[in-house]
């Protein structure tokens, strides 16, 4: 049945045999080992892995952030070589403007591609309001809490309207609580503008609450242990049985991977 | 840091300060001191005095605080517009930084003041020789901090602008410049100390008027209340300056400020 | 490919000395664009720094005694200026009662340039050692002061409540907790305040001095011999950055793991 959806629809990001090497004083050091993962059209899809094992280095690959050392990079057929509007980041330390305001954060991709001024704040306030921002668009950022700052770093991503969206363990910086609610806004958000995503944790619940598919990594150097299909119902129950089930299951994987 | 002063602070302050004029007063009048430097009643009545008869050289003390500033405002704004462009541009493009910094390393260690007697050869005794002090002074610390500033800048808010879609020149435009605004102003700040210092060394060389003349031709005149008016002068021009710079900074890096 | 790179940006870095060295051979040796008064030939200028190391004329004096000369009342100034305002910095912003009195009086005298100070000294105390001493005294008074004042007001909390709980009294928390947090901020201060000093020193000696370096260009305008202007500038500058250097390299030493950077 996997393979016949495959064949109907030709995924969105590829990636090919991806390897990463740092050159360091001390020796080369191999991050990221022959990755090769498909992800379908509007599928969620979670890297998981423990901290520092090179999830948000591959993550950065596809973002064109990071060069690979070999492997390709290709979203919806063009190969990717440098970060560009077709792939939106929300970064780990969000990496907001902090000399712009709220509005001026959401709006800067579209100022950048000569939208006019009317045009611009129209499509930005319609994602301010999305992620729950109204009121705050003419903050600057160091008077925003964490998770407002996410939230915009949020809304700064969609407002361009990207084909995938890329999120490097965007609430790890956070409280549990603020956390718990970010992950019910993501997944409300989403559920209203889909798009395909690609997102990195190394938190087992919120890979489980947001997933359509969990890619379990390995530690350095990263390669993919297990692939985990998620179809449990939507809005997810953190404590429901199937939930608690699948949990284990994955930290079972993890445990005997390392 | 910055906490609310309290009225006890207030108190002391002016206890300590009236206990010093008071120090001084008394020490004039009563000893050898007076004939050296005359009681701080005589120089607040030559300061007021100054300030509406043309007591001093034929001006006003408004006069002359009005060309030290003209010198002063002149070659700090040129500087500084040199300075940020020249800063950025080596922080921005790796030629352009390759090629300025053994200038600058040559310039930068000669104090400007080290530049009075060549600039007067360069430019005579004019308004000319000040303003290029001037802009020296101002033109390094400028240049070094916006280098420094452009030079530090987040890589991650440069990756972040690349994903939205920001093409070269509007990096350098959208991130860089606005990136490094703190580090400007700490520049900006230290130049007009700098520049304030300068003038009034170029003009106690050489001039016919100004602030430093002032100080200078009251030591050949064996003038004593006129340096030491010129010296409060002095004191509360640069506490002025220092304070506008200050405030533009305030105004201007309001999104900066939890981080100071 | 990186270490070609690098090899570039030094050989644009060469390139330009040289350019700079040679615009002013063909401008001024070659092509006598400027009047020798306003701008030195370079050959005549290497010579007269070489000359100037045994010949005393026109001034009085070898480059040697003036480098010393200047060197004396820099030290002298900056030694005196650093001793009290280090420990006065400390003090001002360890003991609030004293910070009270003190900082008003403080803040009266540090918009004041050294510099300014010049007149008043020389009529005080006429055109010797002690006045120029005395003027970079108090350009160094002020930079020192306020950078010991801001990294001892650094402190953290945290640290001076650790002192607390194993029992250390006000002495060893001053000593054994403050003063290591503001190395890193005192050896600033102490470097701004070496530049503030050499510039006030060149400052004096323009003014009222008999030899030293500024002394020495001052002279070189008086008489119009631009060469002897910028051996002088020259040798300022090359000072003034080995001072600094110097200070740098036992700021490394001393501030080894203390600075936060």
């Amino acid at each position: 049945m996997q393979m016949e959806q495959r064949k109907k629809i030709e995924p969105v990001i590829q990636c090919d045999n991806l390897c990463k090497t740092f050159r360091t004083p001390g020796g080369d050091q191999e991050v990221i080992r022959n990755i090769s993962l498909d992800v379908q059209e509007n599928e969620f899809v979670v890297l998981f892995g423990p901290g520092q094992c090179g999830k948000t280095t591959f993550l950065n690959m596809i973002a064109g952030l990071e060069k690979s050392t070999a492997g390709t990079v290709t979203v919806s057929r063009k190969c990717v070589t440098e970060p560009g509007p077709q792939r939106g980041v929300v970064f780990q330390s969000v990496a907001l403007f902090p000399w712009l305001t709220t509005m001026g954060n959401v709006e800067y991709g579209l100022k950048m591609a000569g939208v006019k001024k009317e045009e611009r704040q129209k499509r930005a306030q319609k994602y301010i309001d999305l992620v729950g921002l109204q009121g705050f668009e003419n903050t600057f950022p160091v008077e925003l809490s964490g998770g407002m700052k996410q939230r915009v770093g949020i809304a700064r991503a969609y407002c361009i309207e990207p084909e995938v969206m890329l999120l490097d363990e965007p609430f790890g910086a956070l409280d549990a609580q603020t956390r718990y609610l970010m992950q019910e806004e993501l997944e409300r958000i989403w559920q209203t503008a889909k798009r395909t995503v690609v997102f990195v944790t190394n938190n087992i619940e919120e890979a489980l609450y947001l997933a359509d598919r969990i890619i379990v990594l390995s530690p350095c150097p990263c390669s993919i242990v297990k692939e985990f299909e998620i179809d449990l119902p939507r809005p997810r129950n953190y404590t429901s049985q199937e939930f608690l089930h699948l949990r284990k299951e994955i930290d079972a994987t993890i445990n005997s991977s390392t | 840091m910055k906490k609310k002063k309290t009225p006890e602070v207030w108190i002391c302050g002016i206890v300590s300060v009236f206990a010093f004029l008071l120090l001084w007063q008394i020490g004039c009048s009563v000893s050898e001191l007076g004939k050296m430097i005359p009681g701080p009643i005589t120089v607040t009545g030559a300061v007021l005095k100054s300030m509406v008869s043309r007591s001093i050289g034929g001006h006003t003390l408004w006069i002359h605080i009005g060309y030290s500033l003209l010198r002063v405002l002149t070659g700090y704004i040129l500087g500084s517009a040199l300075g940020v462009v020249v800063g950025l541009a080596m922080g921005w493009n790796r030629v352009v930084e390759a090629f300025i910094t053994p200038i600058f390393r040559l310039i930068r260690p000669i104090p400007p003041i080290a530049w009075i007697p060549i600039s007067i050869l360069w430019f005579g005794l004019g308004f000319q020789a000040k303003v290029f002090l001037i802009v020296l002074a101002s033109f390094c610390n400028v240049t070094l901090n916006a280098w420094a500033g452009a030079k530090s800048v987040d890589p991650q808010l440069i990756g972040a602008a690349k994903m939205l879609g920001a093409s070269k020149s509007q990096i350098f435009f959208t991130i860089v410049m606005p990136a490094s605004v703190p580090q400007i102003f700490a520049g900006l700040q230290v130049a007009m100390s700098s520049s304030w210092t300068t003038v009034l060394a170029a003009e106690m060389v050489r001039s016919t008027e100004g602030l430093g003349w002032m100080i200078v031709t009251g030591q050949t005149n064996l003038d004593m209340t006129q340096i030491l008016v010129g010296i409060v002068a002095i004191g509360v021009v640069g506490f002025i300056l220092v304070a506008v710079m200050r405030r533009m900074e305030d105004i201007l890096c309001r999104w900066n400020k939890g981080k100071r | 490919m990186k270490k070609l790179a690098r090899h570039k940006y030094l050989l644009i870095s060469c390139l330009s000395i040289v350019l700079i060295l040679l615009t002013w051979y063909l401008c001024v040796d070659i092509l006598n664009m400027v009047s020798g008064s306003a701008f030195p030939k370079l050959t005549k200028t290497i010579s007269t720094f070489i000359k100037k190391f045994t010949t005393a004329a026109p001034d009085g004096a070898t480059l040697t005694v003036h480098f010393f000369n200047s060197i004396k009342v820099a030290l002298w100034g900056y030694v005196m200026g650093v001793i009290v305002g280090v420990p006065l910095g400390i003090l001002m912003a360890w003991f609030r009662k004293f910070d009270m009195f003190a900082r008003p009086l403080f803040d009266l005298i540090r918009p004041i340039p050294g510099i300014a100070w010049i007149p008043l000294f020389i009529l005080m105390f006429g055109i010797g050692v002690l006045p120029k001493a005395l003027v970079i005294f108090l350009g160094v008074l002020i930079p020192s002061t306020v950078n010991a004042y801001t990294g001892i007001k650094q402190t953290s909390d945290v640290h001076l409540w650790v002192g607390d709980v194993f029992g250390a009294s006000n002495a060893q928390k001053l000593f054994k907790i403050a003063i290591p947090t503001a190395t890193p901020m005192i050896f600033t201060g102490l470097r701004v305040a070496m530049g503030s000093a050499w510039s006030a020193l060149v400052a004096a000696e323009l003014l009222a001095s008999s030899s030293g370096l500024g002394y020495l260009i001052q002279i070189g305008r008086s008489i119009s011999r631009s060469d002897l202007v910028l051996v002088g500038m020259i040798c300022i500058g090359v000072t003034g950055a080995l001072l600094d250097e110097l200070l740098h390299l036992v700021e490394i030493r001393v501030a080894k793991g203390m600075n936060a950077k």
